[in-house]
């Protein structure tokens, strides 16, 4: 079949939208810090991926909007935004660390007070 | 004539009543008295002025215009006129003895300012009755004499049973208020006003069917049967005994009982346009004098005995204005205030004199402690009895003549239509009244057997002794005034040219009432009815006399083996009570019992005072699930929150 064969925008985004679930059900479901973050990861690049198949299947060709190079250009924001936000977050987890010993999401419920 | 000062005679004793209510607790013992017994006597003095001054004619006084609603002006106006002023100097003549008689009577109760502070309230509430000049103006007074009345039956109002009794005069005195309210309601509606002028004016047609002022007349009855004690309302009247004794003789004898019988004869044109009504009002009278005294006749209590006696002689003035004859209700009305305050002031100086002791089984024997006491006791029941031409022998004379010659009920019948005629009730009225005439001389020289002849029962370490002249003087003014009541009660072909005739209440009233006697003034030959009085009046003396004199409670003990049952009954009051209790008290209890639990607890406190706390808590509940803190929680709602969005944006819009 076509869809087996041919290379289409929707096999990008199939992919994308996988992992990016894949990711979202890490954040929500697992308890460990480390992994929240590993998952932000995951969902940040499906995003990525995202960005990369409308690059190379635009939707409206010849755009006047922007080149090819726009979904590439915004994959490499992601990537410093990711690495920020990774430094950040492995940062927080320490400091999380040494005041409880724990990096167990579930167990640092003081934002409802 | 128009003049200005008539608001005056309630006023004052209104201001004795704020100062001593107000500031009593603080002002020494002299000062309140002063205050109570100076205003009573000034509302006196002033009444005497108006009384001298009205001659034939009335005083009249607009005080201030009350309130206007719509087509309904109601003015605050009082009326002099012969029957109100002569009312009016009974009430506060009778009540300022009576005050002055609580001086000694209340001397040790620490609620000496609250107690006087109340019975001038009375005697403002009172005067307001008897000189309103319209039906407004009446009911103020009304409902205030009631307040009065209930305050002071519940005097001692630490005592559950006398705060009992003064509840259960309120309440029924409510159900009669009720009546007359709805009365003055149909007489608005279709007369336009309410004063007494007008509804003079209104020309009443006279007719037996039972249109608007018949039914007036019926539910302003009702509220008569209340505040005077008639069939089936009486009930309070008994128990309100509970009270301080001189307020049973001001409130429950001479005056606030008898405002139905006023106010049925101020009224006298409406009543007389609906015959039926006053055939009620008499057969009502008649039953209620004869119930009444059945029960006087086997109580040992010496104020029920008197109560009752109130009730028998108030049914009296009712067969008086049923039958046509306003004037002689409205004559054993006067006279009645002085030898029943009498007497109930000679039991309230008895009781004192024994230390609060009313039980008659334990009197007897005291007419050596108090011969003051004894000997207007003996004036006093002399007149009520009616054997010696006493005032009462006049007046109640008065009424059962009356009674037998009326023309009131010549052509009325049963129904409108059928063939039976009432012409007979005349007579049957006054041979009931009769009846109960020799059973009020019985009760009353049994009463007075008891308490008077015979050996001292009670206890030996109660020492009787006559009460201080502050209470005895008040009782011979009342002796004095009872048996010159007589006077009032003269035929007028005795006095005919004398100077006496001016004194007859029969021309007193003249021109007062819508018509002046029952029957015809032609056919009525006193000497037979006279001669039947005293025979009866004599034959009640000579039974109690045989029974009682030499035997003391022993004559009761013959007359219960006689009659056991019959006697049981009497001294329970023909479970009058407990019936009522079982048919109305109870029933009312339980529903209102179930509306308590269904409509007040259920409805009102659970739906609404707690189910709406309830569900503003269970939405709480549910949004704090979703702030436990879990920042994983947020995430996931946030997430569904975002799927949800875009479901609805992409797939369905």
């Amino acid at each position: 079949m076509d869809f087996f064969h041919q290379h289409q925008a929707q096999h990008y985004l199939v992919l994308a939208s996988l992992l990016f679930a894949l990711g979202a059900a890490g954040v929500v479901l697992r308890r460990n810090a480390i992994i929240v973050l590993m998952s932000i990861e995951l969902m940040l690049n499906a995003v990525n991926l995202t960005f990369l198949a409308f690059s190379r299947f635009p939707l409206v060709p010849n755009s006047p909007m922007g080149s090819f190079l726009s979904g590439h250009a915004a994959v490499f924001f992601v990537i410093a935004t990711a690495a920020a936000e990774a430094a950040v977050g492995l940062a927080i987890i320490i400091a999380v660390f040494r005041s409880r010993t724990s990096v167990n999401v579930d167990e640092f419920d003081t934002l409802k007070l | 004539m128009e003049v200005s000062w008539l608001h005056l005679i309630p006023l004052l004793p209104l201001i004795g009543a704020a100062l001593n209510g107000i500031a009593g607790r603080w002002l020494p013992k002299a000062v309140v008295y002063a205050v109570a017994l100076s205003t009573v006597w000034l509302s006196f003095a002033l009444g005497l002025t108006a009384f001298v001054q009205l001659g034939e004619g009335q005083l009249h006084e607009l005080a201030f215009n009350w309130f206007s609603v719509g087509s309904l002006h109601v003015d605050m106006g009082f009326t002099v006129d012969r029957l109100s002023g002569a009312l009016v100097l009974v009430v506060t003549g009778v009540g300022g003895v009576i005050h002055a008689y609580s001086m000694g009577y209340i001397d040790e109760d620490p609620g000496y300012a609250r107690y006087f502070s109340y019975l001038n309230l009375f005697i403002a509430a009172m005067l307001t009755l008897v000189l309103g000049d319209n039906l407004v103006a009446m009911f103020v007074g009304w409902e205030g004499v009631g307040l009065c009345s209930y305050l002071l039956i519940g005097f001692w109002f630490t005592d559950e049973e006398k705060a009992y009794a003064g509840r259960k005069a309120f309440i029924v005195n409510r159900i009669g208020d009720f009546g007359f309210l709805i009365g003055i309601f149909i007489l608005f509606a279709h007369v336009g006003g309410l004063s007494f002028a007008q509804l003079g004016a209104a020309g009443f047609p006279v007719t037996q069917a039972w249109d608007w002022p018949q039914f007036a007349a019926l539910c302003l009855f009702i509220g008569a049967t209340g505040k005077s004690a008639q069939l089936p309302l009486y009930i309070w009247l008994p128990d309100a005994m509970a009270g301080p004794t001189p307020v049973s003789a001001l409130i429950h004898a001479a005056t606030m009982v008898t405002a139905g019988v006023y106010m049925v004869a101020r009224l006298s044109h409406l009543f007389v346009a609906a015959p039926g009504v006053m055939a009620v009002v008499a057969v009502i009278g008649a039953l209620t004098a004869i119930w009444a005294a059945l029960i006087g006749t086997s109580q040992n209590d010496i104020k029920k005995v008197l109560a009752y006696s109130t009730v028998s002689q108030l049914g009296y003035m009712f067969i008086g204005v049923g039958v046509g004859a306003f004037f002689a209700g409205t004559m054993h009305l006067v006279t009645h205030a002085f030898f029943k305050a009498c007497l109930f002031l000679g039991a309230g100086a008895v009781i004192h004199g024994l230390h609060g002791e009313q039980d008659m089984e334990r009197m007897g024997g005291l007419r050596k402690y108090m011969p003051s006491t004894r000997m207007t006791f003996l004036i006093a029941t002399v007149a009520i009895t009616g054997i010696l031409p006493l005032s009462g022998f006049f007046s109640k004379d008065e009424i059962l003549g009356q009674a037998l010659h009326t023309r009131a009920f010549n052509f009325l019948t049963l129904t409108p239509g059928s063939g039976v005629h009432l012409g007979f009730l005349g007579p049957v009225i006054y041979v009931v009244g009769s009846a109960a005439a020799f059973l009020t001389s019985f009760y009353m020289w049994r009463c007075y057997f008891l308490t008077f002849s015979g050996e001292y029962r009670g206890p030996d370490d109660v020492h009787p002794h006559e009460s201080p002249a502050i209470m005895t003087v008040p009782l011979w003014i009342l002796a004095v005034l009872s048996v010159l009541g007589l006077l009032l009660g003269l035929p007028p072909s005795w006095v005919h040219g004398t100077w006496l005739e001016g004194w007859t209440w029969e021309h007193f009233t003249e021109g007062l009432f819508s018509r002046p006697r029952g029957g015809g003034a032609e056919e009525f030959a006193p000497y037979l009815g006279y001669g039947i009085a005293l025979l009866v009046g004599w034959a009640g003396w000579a039974c109690s006399y045989a029974l009682y004199y030499k035997r003391g409670l022993a004559g009761d003990a013959a007359l219960t083996a006689r009659m056991a049952g019959f006697r049981r009954t009497l001294a329970n009051k023909f479970y009058v009570d407990e019936v009522y209790g079982a048919v109305v008290v109870r029933p009312m209890w339980r529903f209102a019992k179930g509306l308590w639990r269904v409509v007040d607890a259920t409805i009102i406190d659970g739906l609404f005072v707690n189910g709406i706390p309830s569900m503003v808590a269970w939405f709480g509940a549910m949004g704090r699930r979703f702030q436990n803190g879990d920042v994983q929680r947020y995430a996931a709602v946030t997430a569904l929150g975002v799927a949800a969005l875009l479901y609805v944006f992409l797939v369905r819009g």
